[in-house]
């Protein structure tokens, strides 16, 4: 029996904004997955508890502008752990030209304001396959 | 005895009617199949006639602005005495930078200052922090030390401009606002001549902004309280809390949990300076509120009228208050930044357009209206200006402001009103039997609350019950975006030399003096805004300040999820 998709939701840094998160968290969890809600905290926290929880698929969650200096440290920490395989995704208030900045640094997918819950149910489940 | 507005005889009359009306009138048309409910999920009908207000005692109910229940508006005149406060949130980068975007809102007509602070400056950290460092500049402008508030106000006459300082925390707030306090004193302005409001809301530190490590719920409660007590004595115009019911209705909550989770921090707030020793007419006139416009047109005017007469009730009854100013419900209002879509930007000018009317209609006392980039950055000189230019719209072309309460004596609005009242004074009830605010924070009760709201409307946009345009519907494929965006100038670095150098310069042995008098008076259980006004000039950062508090307090994991 496969076991559930275990993800780790985070919000980086100091931003204040905790609705898309949790939210978010709700509504993978309702969909049948195994959350793990750390709220804020800073990049190396993060990647360690991704170790500990040994989730499948990290999701940040930032507003504040703090997204191209926290995010990808976040994946720089999980491939000097050797959890460089791991799937991180973000979500929040991010400017269209740091996009593909984003991606290159290594974060799989960023969602918007405005996202679909189903669509980032969708991205989740097909890369926790 | 009530005296109700309509007679019976003619109630009746209207009843038979409406009743035939619905039966063979209207039930032979065709619906759109939806639902007609508020955003907060109150049923709306089809049609209100006087049936639905039938026991309107208008003196009781709704009486004349300026007077008991004061739901037609807070004074006698209101826009034809005196035009609502344009108070256009501005903040920033460093404050050299955003002293410039003050003066450049002020030269175009804005009639007040609304300061917000970036993260770290708002959770009590310097920028150099290396918890803060990625934030610095981010959301706000970054505040460490009075040299930092001295720039941000530099060549700003703030013994005539009223200024909103949007220190969410009371962590943040005891610190900031002495320097600006301290500032003003050193400025040669005594403090009774300033004018502003500060936010310094509890739940804004335990439960809208949860974070690991903030001040335990108490504690924080016992900080916006000092501000309170602090300037009952020296600061007699400043409004020393704003009850942020707008963050709240950001996070999630209804018009009602907004309204409600206010009052009930404002009765705990009060009772807690009656237990101080203070008479409830001496600071209750300062109490000051912040509440949310957002998309519900009518719903949200509804809500500005209960909350008016709901307060002058709760002051009466709860407190006995005598001055008829402790009675009036003050707000400002921010539309609501949690509506506007990062698609199509340019149709967020609509939106803030109707969010500001609702606000006016209501009765506000202060306005901030988002600009359109707002869901995407932090806006550009164009955006500002443009939602500046939205509320001088409003003042001077429209006309709405020419009578008081316009919209006062709609069958349909007063109805509602009374609605929302009833939902509101429930909740308050559940609140009281849970042991006040304070308690229920600690407990998590208000944090599912909001969470569990957001959640429900949430369910309802992935479901298309509720339309957003541009987002699940009118949507436009890989669509170019129409505006350019702000880009945050350069914060860490600047502020980093800045500290450094005042680390070089200041007195040592009178900044230990300073940190060690802040945690004596903590020890003591003294009001601290008093220490730390006087403290700040000593150039202590507020990252010191903090690490005192938090010493002294411990810190407060909220519950999460």
């Amino acid at each position: 029996m496969s076991r559930k998709t275990r993800i780790l939701i985070a919000r980086l840094g100091l931003d204040a904004h905790w609705r898309g998160s949790i939210v978010v968290a709700r509504a993978l969890r309702d969909a049948g997955m195994e959350v793990v809600y750390l709220g804020n905290q800073n990049p190396e926290t993060i990647a360690k508890s991704a170790l500990e929880e040994d989730v499948d698929v990290v999701g940040l969650s930032t507003l504040s502008g703090n997204h191209m200096i926290l995010a990808p440290e976040v994946v720089r920490l999980l491939r000097e752990k050797g959890a460089g395989d791991m799937t991180v995704v973000l979500g929040g208030t991010i400017p269209p030209d740091d996009i593909p900045k984003l991606k290159a640094e290594g974060i799989a997918e960023i969602f918007g304001p405005g996202t679909a819950l189903a669509k980032i149910i969708q991205f989740i489940s097909a890369k926790a396959l | 005895m009530p005296r109700e507005l309509f007679q019976k005889t003619a109630i009746r009359g209207v009843r038979k009617n409406a009743e035939r009306w619905q039966a063979n009138c209207y039930a032979a048309q065709k619906e759109q199949s939806r639902n007609y409910n508020t955003l907060s999920g109150l049923p709306v009908k089809a049609l209100y006639t006087p049936v639905d207000v039938e026991h309107l005692d208008y003196m009781r109910d709704l009486g004349f602005p300026g007077e008991e229940p004061f739901i037609r508006g807070a004074h006698p005149t209101m826009y034809r005495g005196r035009t609502w406060t344009q108070r256009q949130l501005a903040g920033f980068g460093p404050p050299e930078e955003t002293n410039k975007r003050y003066k450049f809102l002020l030269e175009q007509g804005a009639t007040g200052i609304n300061g917000v602070f970036d993260y770290p400056t708002l959770r009590g950290y310097d920028s150099t922090d290396p918890d803060a460092r990625a934030d610095a500049g981010k959301g706000g402008v970054s505040i460490d030390t009075i040299e930092d508030m001295r720039a941000l106000f530099d060549g700003i006459p703030i013994d005539k401009v009223s200024t909103s300082l949007v220190t969410c925390q009371p962590i943040c707030n005891i610190t900031v606002q002495s320097m600006y306090f301290a500032n003003a004193k050193a400025r040669g302005i005594p403090l009774d001549a300033l004018t502003g409001t500060s936010q310094n809301d509890f739940l804004m530190e335990t439960a809208i902004t949860v974070a690991p490590g903030v001040l335990p719920p108490e504690a924080s409660f016992k900080l916006s309280c000092d501000g309170i007590e602090y300037c009952a004595k020296y600061a007699p115009h400043w409004n020393p809390i704003s009850f942020a019911g707008y963050n709240y209705r950001e996070s999630g909550c209804t018009a009602v949990q907004e309204v409600v989770f206010t009052m009930a921090n404002a009765i705990a707030c009060a009772e807690e300076m009656i237990r101080r020793g203070y008479d409830i007419d001496s600071f209750a006139p300062r109490l000051s509120f912040f509440f949310s416009s957002h998309s519900d047109f009518f719903e949200e005017i509804a809500k500005y009228r209960a909350a008016r007469r709901l307060w002058a009730k709760v002051m009466k009854s709860r407190f006995g208050a005598k001055n008829p100013r402790s009675l009036i419900l003050r707000f400002h209002v921010q539309t609501a930044g949690v509506s506007l879509t990062a698609q199509q930007p340019l149709n967020n000018v609509a939106r803030v357009s109707y969010q500001v009317l609702s606000a006016v209609l209501g009765g506000a006392q202060s306005i901030h209206a988002d600009a359109y980039d707002e869901a995407l950055c932090v806006p550009t000189e164009l955006s500002s200006l443009t939602a500046l230019r939205t509320q001088q719209i409003l003042q001077h072309e429209t006309r709405v402001t020419h009578t008081v309460d316009p919209l006062g004596g709609s069958w349909f609005l007063e109805s509602l009103t009374f609605d929302l009242e009833e939902k509101m004074e429930s909740l308050l009830g559940e609140i009281d039997r849970i042991g006040g605010i304070v308690k229920a924070t600690d407990k998590g009760w208000i944090h599912q609350e909001i969470a569990d709201a957001a959640y429900a409307f949430q369910r309802t946009v992935e479901s298309g019950e509720q339309l957003i345009v541009g987002v699940n519907c009118f949507q436009i494929e890989d669509e170019v975006l129409p505006i350019a965006l702000f880009e945050v100038p350069e914060t860490l670095a600047i502020q980093e030399a800045k500290l450094a150098r005042i680390r070089k310069e200041r007195d040592a042995a009178g900044v230990e003096r300073a940190l060690s008098d802040i945690a004596r008076a903590c020890e003591q259980g003294k009001n601290l805004m008093e220490v730390i006004v006087d403290a700040v000039p000593a150039r202590i950062t507020e990252g010191e300040i903090t690490a005192v508090l938090k010493r002294n307090y411990g810190t407060w994991n909220p519950p999460l999820f």
